[in-house]
C-alpha cells in the first residue's frame, strides 16, 4: 500500500543543523518528516515557491536532462527507512518503457515538484515514522514555523 | 549558447579538473582546471559549497552511502541509455560562466544549458571531456589569480 503525500513545507532543525521537509497525506492524518541537507532544502524551497532562479539549479538541470529526451517522471515513492536514511524510487517513462531509479528522497521530491509528479510513501515508512517520538513535537509545531526558507 | 560554440571555427581548449579549493571566508569553492596542452595555465570557476563538494567527491572517487544528485543524473543516463558526450564552457557574462552539456542517445544529439558546476560534476562521473571556447578562455577572470590562490591555499594549511 502506498499513500499520496503533499509537501507541506520546510523547517530548520537547529539540533541537527539540517532541514526537514514535511510531507502530509491528503487527509492530514499521516505525517512524514524527512531530514535533508541545506542545498537540497533550498532546491525544494525554490520549487515550492515557484521561483525560477537566474541560472538552472541542480534539479532544474536534472529536469532539463530528462526533458531533452522526453523522459517523464511519472511518480516518486518513498519506500524505506533504515537508520534514519530514507530510500525512494523515481518512476520514469521513456520511449514507451518504464524505468525505476533508486534515489534519495530529497532528490526525488525536488524533481517531482518540478515535474508535477505525485509523491507517494509506502505504508511501512509512515508506520515506522509514527512510532518515533519526533512525531510528537512536529505535530505540535505551528503552521507559521513551516514555509519560507531563506537561502 | 550552443550556436555560439558551433559557429566558432577556433578549436576548443580541453581542460581537466586539477583541484577544488575551499574559500572558507565566503563558503564557496574554487574549481581549478588546467589545460591538457599546458598544465601551467589555469582556469578557475567559483561555485557554491555543495556544488564544489559534488565535484570533489568525483575527483576523489568517493563513495557515498546513497546516490548524490549528480550520481542520480548519471544513473538516469545509465537506465535510459543517454551518454554525456562532452561539456563546453561556452560563455561568460557579468562574471558568470555558462556551460553546455552535449548528450547523445541512439544517434539523437541534444544540448542542455547548465551551470559549470553541474556540467563538470556530471562530466567527471561520466568520463566526459571538458572544454572551454577560445573566447571564454581569453576572457577568464584575473591575471594574478594563481598567486592569490596559492596564498589562499597556504593560509588554510
Amino acid at each position: 500500500m502506498i499513500t499520496q503525500m503533499q509537501v507541506k513545507g520546510l523547517m530548520f532543525d537547529p539540533y541537527n543543523n539540517a532541514y526537514i521537509v514535511i510531507l502530509r497525506d491528503d487527509d492530514q492524518a499521516e505525517m512524514l518528516p524527512i531530514w535533508v541537507g541545506k542545498s537540497e532544502a533550498s532546491s525544494i524551497s525554490l520549487a515550492l515557491e515557484n521561483v525560477a532562479p537566474p541560472r538552472p539549479m541542480t534539479h532544474d538541470f536534472m529536469k532539463s536532462y530528462l526533458d531533452a529526451f522526453q523522459a517523464k517522471v511519472i511518480s516518486v515513492v518513498i519506500t524505506d527507512l533504515s537508520e534514519n536514511t530514507y530510500f525512494s524510487k523515481i518512476h520514469l517513462t521513456y520511449a514507451d518503457s518504464e524505468y525505476t531509479v533508486d534515489s534519495r528522497p530529497s532528490d526525488a521530491i525536488a524533481l517531482a515538484l518540478r515535474s508535477q509528479a505525485p509523491i507517494f510513501a509506502s505504508e511501512s515508512v509512515i508506520r515506522k515514522q509514527t512510532s518515533e517520538e519526533l512525531d510528537q513535537w512536529l505535530e505540535n509545531l505551528k503552521p507559521e514555523d513551516f514555509g519560507k526558507l531563506d537561502s | 549558447m550552443e550556436a555560439r560554440a558551433s559557429q566558432t571555427t577556433e578549436p576548443l581548449i580541453q581542460l581537466v579538473v586539477n583541484r577544488v579549493v575551499e574559500d572558507s571566508n565566503t563558503d564557496t569553492r574554487i574549481i581549478v582546471l588546467a589545460r591538457t596542452d599546458d598544465a601551467a595555465e589555469h582556469f578557475m570557476v567559483w561555485v557554491g559549497a555543495s556544488e564544489g563538494e559534488a565535484i570533489k567527491r568525483a575527483l576523489d572517487a568517493a563513495i557515498t552511502p546513497r546516490p548524490m544528485s549528480h550520481d542520480l543524473v548519471k544513473s538516469f543516463g545509465e537506465h535510459l541509455g543517454i551518454k554525456t558526450e562532452r561539456v563546453v564552457l561556452t560563455d561568460v557574462k557579468s562574471s558568470t560562466y555558462y556551460a553546455t552539456v552535449f548528450l547523445e542517445n541512439k544517434g539523437v544529439a541534444r544540448t542542455i544549458d547548465a551551470r559549470p558546476s553541474d556540467a563538470i560534476a556530471l562530466a567527471l562521473r561520466c568520463q566526459a571531456p571538458i572544454y572551454v571556447t577560445q573566447d571564454v578562455w581569453r576572457r577568464r577572470s584575473g591575471q594574478n589569480l594563481d598567486a592569490w590562490l596559492s596564498k589562499l591555499e597556504t593560509k588554510e594549511v
